[in-house]
């Protein structure tokens, strides 16, 4: 199937959702940054499953969500989306808060999903380090942060080579926001989240950029303690994207891990 | 027109060069360059300012609240209302103001306000402000909810002074069981409320159908005049007429025996201009914290920022007014007649502006009876 554009109502809120592929459903939850929809990792992966990529409430083109405070509204609203969406029991993969989105879906309702891929999440307080404040820089200093090298990113031109149109402005707009609105206080993380953990005993797969300037990679080693039945694959040369930093080797590893034998 | 004193109790006493280090001398200018015996004596003096132009004849006096800044160290509003309440006997005290959407407690908030008003007699003006974007970050208050927490915290505040307790407030952001507070305000139904504006439509037509005094801060006249029209379309939604006592505002002002004495205290509001406002938009305007509307008319409302301006720029933009007394009060009076407004509050400490030449100025403006009276002659002229 090729992939095209829909919009779905659930919960009242219109919600803008990239649809293709074959095969087993997989839910894809975006970061900060936005719906980018079937960029290369995901047309690779699009092979050999059929992705739902949704844009988050509050995000995008999706309907506004003001209602919305935490991450955990969002978690329970894609648990909801996943009945509505007649996914049955979908693999679920997510980015940066995406990913501790997915994260918290899992701890809520283990059963309502197959195998997990975290990548590079928020949601956990990191021991040592700190998760960067993304609303406390202007955007070119934030986005120097976010990628390690802009020189090795194939579709860098493609996604940031021009100025954005005044629509663009708005939809970045509306995406920070509505970050703001869930992720502002405790920063970036949930304090209960690690308590609930290590109910999830799905198969996990954990994904980070060594030089990630985001959220550090010690929380990758703390999601892979705390999650059961996880392995924690980093990155070398890699900073907060790991999808657009390194498509082909990230798709390998999302294919590898979805398609791997049953434990 | 009345006219009320102003200073924001500047910490400049640091090497400029030390804060250029930094992306801006709010939030991170390392307070290592906070000096506590300076601060100390820098109170007692500023204090003795507003006790002096209390005496001088202003008919206000006003304060502010700013966080994690050397260009403001008044860190507590109510703190301050309440010792000018105590040291003072005539002037209004105007608090402008408190910053309400980073208020976690509104009772506590409302009992000290109306504290405040017990220990002055009655002459608390109670300003509320949604903040710069710096209170923000440095409270932690989710910018996203900046408006409607204003909104809520003031409806509670009110509440507390206006309904008998006890009570119980379930709003969105405030959650109270047991609402008593047992200090209520002197002046009834409440002290007056006074709303500053910058940029904000929204603000000036909130402003307008409740009939606060609304006070636009050193914007450009046309700018002044367009948000008076949103003061006034919200009056008009509400019923209500707008009278020159309805409106104020904002500017810098210093006087002194000669002009070229004046001219050269007037250098000090350059700092508040420029210098302790330069930082990253995200520092002042953090995402959500304005609505589209207000970030696009806080865009026309500064097609140049202040910061841009030269020192004879922002005199000839009556930005900063800083003559003899008798030109003083011609610009005075030229601001009343271009805003119609009934209240001119003026910036008149700044930067490192010493005590003997603020006492000065304060004396020249202020002073009833002196043959410069600035204050004199503009009560004149509105009456």
């Amino acid at each position: 199937m090729e992939p095209r554009e829909e919009t779905m109502s659930v919960g009242g809120i219109d919600v803008h959702v990239w649809k293709g592929g074959r095969g087993d459903p997989l839910l894809v939850l975006h970061g900060a940054g936005g719906n980018r929809g079937f960029t290369r990792w995901l047309r690779q992966v699009a092979e050999r499953y059929t992705v739902w990529a949704p844009t988050h409430p509050g995000f995008g083109r999706s309907g506004d969500a003001d209602w919305m405070e935490t991450v955990d509204d969002l978690a329970r609203f894609y648990l909801w989306f996943i009945e509505a969406a007649g996914l049955g029991r979908p693999h679920l993969l997510g980015q940066s808060i995406g990913g501790w989105t997915a994260a918290e879906m899992a701890a809520m309702s283990p059963r309502a999903i197959d195998r997990l891929v975290l990548v590079s999440p928020a949601g956990l307080k990191p021991e040592t380090g700190e998760i960067l404040d993304v609303f406390y820089y202007p955007a070119p200093q934030l986005r120097a942060m976010t990628v390690h090298d802009p020189k090795t990113i194939p579709e860098w031109e493609e996604l940031y080579g021009r100025p954005p149109t005044p629509a663009e402005v708005e939809i970045a707009t509306r995406n920070q926001e509505m970050t703001a609105r869930l992720a502002w206080k405790p920063y970036m993380h949930n304090p209960r989240l690690a308590h609930f953990l290590p109910r999830v005993t799905n198969p996990a797969l954990i994904v980070w950029g060594r030089e990630d300037r985001i959220v550090p990679v010690e929380c990758g080693e703390q999601y892979r303690r705390l999650l059961p039945n996880a392995t924690l694959s980093v990155l070398e040369g890699c900073g907060h994207l790991p999808p657009i930093e390194q498509p082909d080797a990230f798709a390998r590893l999302v294919i590898d891990f979805l398609g791997g034998a049953r434990p | 027109m009345k006219l009320y004193y102003f200073s924001e109790m500047p910490h400049h006493e640091f090497p400029d060069e030390e804060g250029l280090k930094y992306p801006s001398l709010r939030l991170e200018f390392p307070n290592r360059f906070f000096n506590p015996a300076i601060a100390a004596s820098n109170y007692q003096r500023y204090l003795d300012e507003y006790e002096f132009a209390d005496q001088a004849g202003f008919d206000g006096l006003m304060i502010n609240e700013h966080h994690s800044t050397p260009s403001c160290v008044n860190v507590g509003v109510n703190m301050t209302a309440a010792v000018l309440g105590r040291i003072t006997r005539r002037a209004k005290i105007l608090l402008l103001g408190n910053i309400l959407p980073i208020e976690d407690n509104p009772v506590r908030m409302a009992e000290q306000i109306a504290m405040a008003d017990l220990i002055s007699g009655g002459r608390v003006l109670s300003g509320f402000v949604r903040g710069v974007g710096v209170e923000t970050w440095w409270a932690n208050t989710n910018p996203v909810h900046n408006r409607e927490r204003f909104e809520e915290c003031h409806d509670l505040v009110l509440k507390c002074w206006t309904d008998p307790g006890p009570f119980r407030w379930e709003g969105k952001h405030y959650h109270f069981r047991h609402v008593n507070p047992w200090c209520l305000p002197l002046q009834k139904p409440h002290p007056p409320i006074w709303v500053p504006g910058t940029a904000s439509p929204e603000t000036a037509i909130w402003a307008g159908q409740r009939g606060y005094t609304y006070v636009p801060f050193l914007v450009p006249f046309d700018i002044a005049r367009e948000l008076f029209d949103y003061y006034r379309q919200g009056a008009a939604e509400a019923g209500r007429t707008v009278t020159p006592d309805n409106l104020g505002f904002l500017i810098c002002a210093v006087t002194a025996d000669t002009r070229a004495k004046a001219l050269e205290a007037g250098r000090h509001f350059v700092w508040r201009m420029g210098p302790t406002l330069r930082a990253p938009l995200e520092f002042m305007s953090p995402v959500g914290m304005r609505s589209r509307a207000g970030n696009q008319f806080a865009l026309r409302a500064r097609p140049r920022s202040l910061a841009a301006m030269s020192y004879e720029e922002l005199i000839a933009e009556h930005f900063i007014i800083a003559s003899t007394p008798d030109e003083v009060a011609d610009r005075f009076a030229y601001i009343q007649k271009e805003l119609g407004i009934g209240h001119l509050l003026l910036e008149a400490q700044e930067s490192r502006m010493d005590h003997p030449t603020t006492m000065r100025s304060i004396e020249l403006m202020g002073a009833e009876g002196h043959p410069h009276d600035g204050r004199a002659r503009l009560i004149g002229a509105a009456d």
